[in-house]
């Protein structure tokens, strides 16, 4: 059972969440629960499938530097409901999935994240 | 179906001054790679160098556009010089 505060996103267990008060109705909640899934968790990623089972190259090699790291991450799965990909691109200004967020920010897709990657930048940034 | 010449000659018509290399990773028309080498990317982080060549396809990528795989660098070799990314 996960403690995931996001009902609503498919998200897969990540490292535990804090304890979450009932977000507050909205007029957008799926960009609510997006949002708040991004500020909840120091790293959270979105992504085409589960770590398990990734949907999409990008998504599987993005998978696979984060737990080459050893980092606990959060992880969304977009591909159920069109809408968390439409909702996450207008809050990150970032048109292609999968999305890294470390701290609450935007880090990058699978290009970037695999360049801070081999660089070391990423280990860095994760601490 | 756009071909990664037209990938090219988009990329160096809207960001002045750029060279773009690219690369149509399947042969379908798709999954594009390209590297991009361009002034306009000083003092911007990756993130936002990422931005201005995504911005030049707007919704197609995602849409007729599949992948877009991006690797950006400033002139004269010298790629090391982005911005930091910021990450908190």
């Amino acid at each position: 059972m996960s403690s995931n505060p996001v009902r609503d996103l498919p998200m897969s267990p990540g490292q535990p969440a804090p304890s979450a008060p009932e977000p507050s109705p909205g007029e957008n909640p799926i960009r609510e629960a997006i949002a708040e899934a991004i500020a909840e968790h120091k790293v959270i990623l979105f992504m085409k499938g589960t770590p398990e089972a990734p949907a999409c190259g990008f998504s599987a090699r993005t998978v696979a530097v984060l737990q080459s790291l050893e980092v606990p991450f959060a992880a969304v799965d977009v591909l159920p409901d069109v809408r968390i990909r439409q909702e996450l691109s207008a809050i990150s200004d970032w048109p292609t999935i999968p999305q890294l967020f470390v701290d609450g920010e935007l880090v990058g897709g699978c290009d970037i994240v695999t360049e801070m990657y081999e660089s070391g930048e990423l280990a860095e940034a994760l601490v | 179906m756009p071909s990664s010449e037209d990938i090219r000659e988009r990329i160096e018509a809207a960001i002045p001054g750029a060279r773009a290399e690219v690369e149509d990773t399947t042969g379908g028309g798709d999954h594009f790679r390209a590297t991009v080498t361009a002034a306009a990317f000083a003092g911007l982080s990756r993130i936002e160098q990422h931005r201005l060549v995504y911005d030049v396809f707007g919704a197609e990528i995602g849409g007729p556009i599949h992948a877009l795989s991006l690797k950006t660098a400033l002139p004269h070799g010298d790629a090391a010089q982005h911005a930091a990314t910021p990450t908190r």
